[in-house]
């Protein structure tokens, strides 16, 4: 039996700046929360420090030469956590820190570096970052072949190019339709990540370890999935500003199978429902009550979601990444375990639900969304790299028309303000909430 | 024949066998009309009589929770006859026998009509989602499953599966005027006992899947399959992208000419 060498990157202390920088912008932001004594401000402060936990983790692991990875939180996360692996996502800056202030420069210098203008901005800058050495390289990267073509071909690009052409990269094969035989193969996909790991990191997965793991999500789904009931209630007790992103986060990214991530999303079930006890939602009125079928405009999204709420007393009662099935695992054995996490993250899992198989997921989750949530008003903000969603946009509007609920389909960059302006997006809201009678 | 009718055949084999087993089913006859289903109920029915959520502090009993297994499906025939309109059937304890319980959840719907067709499908799956329309009762939003709660106050007042059968056919008789009998099972012994009936349901759902296809094929959309199998090179609507790439192009350049030169 021959041992493989690991291959472990030389620490280049002038790499990466972006990454420290954005550490540095997230600790800034929990400065200032800091001093806000709200309990939404608090959530919103504990979610930032968790994720200023992470980077400093990620930091420290390259300067000591300690194995970490690039990963997704579609997939699984538990396996990464189970196995004592740090990790981040290489799309971290637009999921995370779309609001930095650096974020426009760095689209225009992905730009000036060639990178297609109709590619997602997400995975554009995620290359972009990559490209520039902005960004730290992993031991082994995670891609993903699906859901859409735009992360595809970042993952082509990043297998190709130079600059990290010696990681290993492996990605997972995603079955087209939900059935058991999916399951059964992706649940195989997964115990090969597992194995692609352990070969390149020297890490190990322990079977209890991720049972335990696995253990505490399922707590944290569940008290998650409690959360989501109490956004149907009248006013909805959260608006854009706390909830489903920040669930995700906790969930899926920062503290996947971790007790504080759970003590935070028992914080946030008991915020809530107090709120609901009381009847008070983040308006004075609660007038329009929206579906915003996306992710946030993290790149500009307090240029909007703020504006909603005190022009129209509209609130996003529910959106993509708060909308997630809740399929506990069954702990068993290991074959129940990789099945149960291949449907979690598969089948569950926000935006790739949607966007991985069958259309119809777009038109059966706002079917379900308008009817339990009372919706008045269903957004598709057509995000330019949601090529996927928007060539369901028919379909959409369709069963929308069904549901005599009122659909728009906006046409924006939800990162880059630049393509669409809030100030269009608010002059086009505006026209269509006054065309629909709505507010 | 319409196309599940030999469904119906599967699921009498199944309260068949449960029934040989020694499960102890009863069967309730309600009327057919909408006001005589509604008349007498111990809950009001209709769009907003349910108020929200129903806090878990609140509930009386759980049933289908996804630990303790939840199995729900609806079909159709458009042959009234063959079904027991006004029936239903339940296999293993009331709600009202059940306080705290968490009960796996078997949930069947038939409906039959004569102009019942392939098109009102969807609008079927639609309609048993029956969100605020039922005071006490709430079905949790999670898709792929029939997750619900009833609540203490409701329970008081008599909630029991009789109650649920009767709203569910007032609410699918008055949404969907082709429905003209409806029967119901209710299955909540076990979970094992869930299992063939997830069989049934899962070959059930496969037509279903089939007849969605075709529906939003008849209306202009490929739900399913690219045509173009993904190939944007032979996807007639390329030049359409192209020429976007070059109006966002010109658009970024109008906004920075517009904005002048940086301070910084």
């Amino acid at each position: 039996m021959t041992t493989k060498k690991l291959r472990q990157y030389k620490y280049d202390p002038d790499t990466f700046n972006r990454y420290r920088q954005e550490r540095d912008y997230f600790n800034f932001l929990s400065g200032i929360l800091a001093t806000m004594p709200d309990s939404m401000s608090q959530l919103s402060k504990e979610i930032t420090d968790i994720t200023v936990e992470r980077y400093d983790q990620i930091v420290r692991c390259a300067e000591e030469g300690k194995p970490f990875v690039a990963g997704y939180f579609c997939a699984a996360p538990e396996i990464y956590e189970a196995m004592g692996l740090p990790w981040y996502m290489i799309m971290a800056t637009p999921f995370l820190a779309a609001s930095a202030p650096y974020l426009t420069e760095d689209i225009d210098a992905a730009e000036a570096m060639g990178l297609g203008t109709d590619w997602c901005t997400a995975c554009r800058l995620s290359l972009y970052y990559i490209e520039a050495g902005l960004t730290p390289k992993p031991w082994a990267l995670i891609g993903l072949i699906h859901p859409c073509d735009a992360g595809n071909m970042l993952h082509q690009a990043v297998a190709r190019n130079k600059k990290w052409r010696d990681v290993p990269i492996f990605a997972s094969d995603p079955p087209y339709f939900e059935d058991q035989r999916g399951i059964d193969y992706y649940a195989g996909e997964l115990r090969r990540m597992v194995a692609f790991l352990e070969e390149h990191t020297g890490a190990k997965l322990d079977l209890d370890k991720l049972r335990e793991v696995c253990r505490e999500t399922n707590k944290q789904y569940e008290i998650l999935s409690e959360y989501t009931q109490l956004r149907r209630a009248h006013p909805c007790p959260h608006g854009w500003g706390v909830g489903g992103p920040q669930a995700f986060a906790a969930t899926q990214v920062f503290q996947t199978g971790r007790p504080r991530g759970t003590k935070w999303l028992q914080q946030l079930y008991a915020d809530a429902e107090e709120r609901v006890k009381n009847k008070t939602g983040p308006v004075p009125k609660e007038r329009i009550r929206y579906f915003w079928f996306d992710l946030l405009p993290f790149g500009w999204v307090f240029e909007l979601m703020p504006w909603l709420e005190q022009e129209w007393g509209a609130v996003l009662v529910m959106e993509m990444f708060g909308l997630q099935p809740y399929t506990p695992i069954d702990l068993r054995n290991e074959e129940t375990i990789f099945k149960g996490l291949a449907k979690r993250n598969l089948y569950d899992s926000p935006m790739i639900r949607q966007a991985r198989g069958p259309a119809d997921y777009f038109a059966s989750d706002i079917a379900r969304v308008v009817k339990d949530y009372d919706i008045d008003l269903v957004i598709w903000p057509g995000h330019m790299g949601h090529k996927d969603g928007s060539a369901s946009t028919g379909i959409m509007r369709e069963i929308c028309q069904e549901l005599k609920v009122p659909y728009i389909h906006i046409g924006l960059d939800l990162f880059d303000k630049r393509y669409t302006t809030p100030e269009e997006c608010k002059d086009k809201l505006s026209k269509f909430f006054s065309a629909m009678g709505l507010g | 024949m319409a196309i599940y009718d030999a469904y119906l055949t599967k699921l009498a084999e199944y309260v068949g066998g449960l029934r040989q087993k020694g499960r102890r089913v009863r069967e309730i006859d309600c009327p057919s009309g909408v006001d005589k289903l509604l008349e007498g109920l111990p809950v009001k029915v209709g769009p907003g009589t349910n108020s929200d959520v129903i806090l878990r502090s609140d509930t009386f009993v759980e049933m289908g929770n996804p630990d303790v297994g939840s199995s729900a499906f609806l079909f159709w025939t458009d042959s009234p006859a063959l079904i027991a309109d006004g029936r239903i059937t339940l296999i293993g304890p009331d709600i009202p026998e059940s306080p705290g319980a968490s009960l796996p959840f078997g949930q069947v719907l038939i409906m039959a009509g004569a102009g019942l067709s392939e098109k009102d499908h969807q609008k079927l799956e639609h309609t048993q989602f029956v969100a605020d329309q039922i005071e006490g009762y709430m079905i949790r939003s999670t898709s792929q499953l029939i997750w619900s709660r009833v609540s203490k106050e409701a329970a008081e007042k008599g909630f029991c599966f009789e109650t649920l059968g009767r709203s569910l056919m007032a609410i699918f008789k008055s949404e969907v005027p082709e429905v003209e009998a409806m029967e119901i099972l209710f299955v909540t012994s076990s979970r094992e006992d869930l299992g063939p009936l997830d069989d049934i349901g899962a070959q059930v759902k496969k037509i279903y899947k089939s007849i969605l296809v075709a529906d939003w094929k008849a209306r202009g959309f490929d739900a399913y399959v690219c045509s173009y199998g993904g190939d944007c090179k032979t996807c007639p609507d390329q030049p359409v992208c192209d020429e976007i790439k070059e109006v966002v192009k010109v658009r970024k350049q109008m906004i920075s000419e517009s904005e002048g030169p940086s301070d910084s």
